[in-house]
């Protein structure tokens, strides 16, 4: 079963990079339906594509992660989420799994370690 | 009654450390090579901040006022792009991953600071741009490495607030 997936950071570079991860690598189930810049953005194309999975930069302009987090877990319960983001203290994710995210990956992340978050989100 | 503003101090030689180590870190997971992290030193009064070619900088707030700064020049900032799988580049990818970098390492220093530590996003700028004033009052602290051939800095303008 193919599964959808919104890539959601600031960063173009990052975006870019986790999208052609997930095409040239071990996910051929992983359909990216969505590249959202900003929280405002992904709630937007998250409500329009109803992904499975997405992957959650926490520092970004105009809605932050955590708040992102927050009002998908509310309109889309069933969106796993997993935070990929350079803020290495524990509170933040431990914040950031009681709002409703799955997972944490920290920046900077290997290949590996993206491609061995997602399959476990997508277990 | 307007309340008192807060006493501040300058970082420890510790918390340098923290910072130092963050680059290593960085160059270390994304590309494989170490950075040969270098002397600190701080800025005299009235110096300009050693900017480079691509320049990202993030405000900090919370328990420490100021900001962190990554300074890296167009080559430096190719091979990064490279080893993250992107073999064109704009202006703007360097801008980006100039910003991003930034990021990544005042994100990491929180690993030491805390959540007290509060980012910004990047904002990012070319040599010919202006930083934005800093909050901070103490010198700013450069962190000068080398990777491969090149030769960047992380300027580090904070106050701790007591």
């Amino acid at each position: 079963m193919t599964m959808k997936l919104l890539i959601v950071d600031d960063s173009m570079v990052i975006r870019n990079r986790i999208a052609r991860l997930c095409q040239d690598m071990r996910l051929p189930n992983l359909e990216i339906v969505g590249l959202a810049g900003d929280g405002q953005q992904a709630v937007a194309l998250a409500e329009q594509f109803r992904p499975d999975l997405v992957t959650m930069d926490l520092t970004m302009p105009k809605m932050d992660g955590d708040e992102c987090i927050s009002r998908l877990a509310t309109r889309l319960p069933e969106t796993r989420i997993l935070v990929v983001s350079a803020l290495s203290d524990k509170t933040t994710a431990l914040k950031a799994i009681k709002k409703g995210a799955q997972g944490f990956l920290h920046k900077p992340f290997s290949d590996d370690e993206l491609v061995e978050a997602l399959l476990e989100l997508m277990r | 009654m307007t309340a008192p503003a807060p006493l501040r101090k300058a970082l420890r030689p510790d918390d340098v450390e923290v910072f130092a180590e963050t680059i290593g870190h960085f160059f270390e997971r994304i590309t494989g090579e170490k950075a040969l992290v270098r002397t600190a030193y701080l800025l005299e009064a009235g110096m300009p901040l050693p900017l480079d070619d691509f320049n990202g900088l993030i405000q900090v707030q919370g328990d420490y006022q100021g900001s962190v700064c990554f300074a890296a020049p167009r080559g430096l900032l190719d091979h990064v792009l490279m080893r993250m799988g992107q073999h064109e580049y704009s202006d703007a990818d360097h801008l980006d991953v100039v910003g991003e970098i930034a990021n990544t390492l005042a994100g990491r220093a929180r690993r030491v600071f805390g959540e007290g530590l509060e980012i910004t996003p990047p904002q990012t700028f070319t040599r010919a741009g202006k930083p934005p004033p800093s909050a901070a009052s103490s010198p700013p602290l450069v962190i000068p490495f080398t990777w491969q051939s090149y030769t960047a800095v992380l300027i580090v303008h904070l106050d701790a607030l007591v």
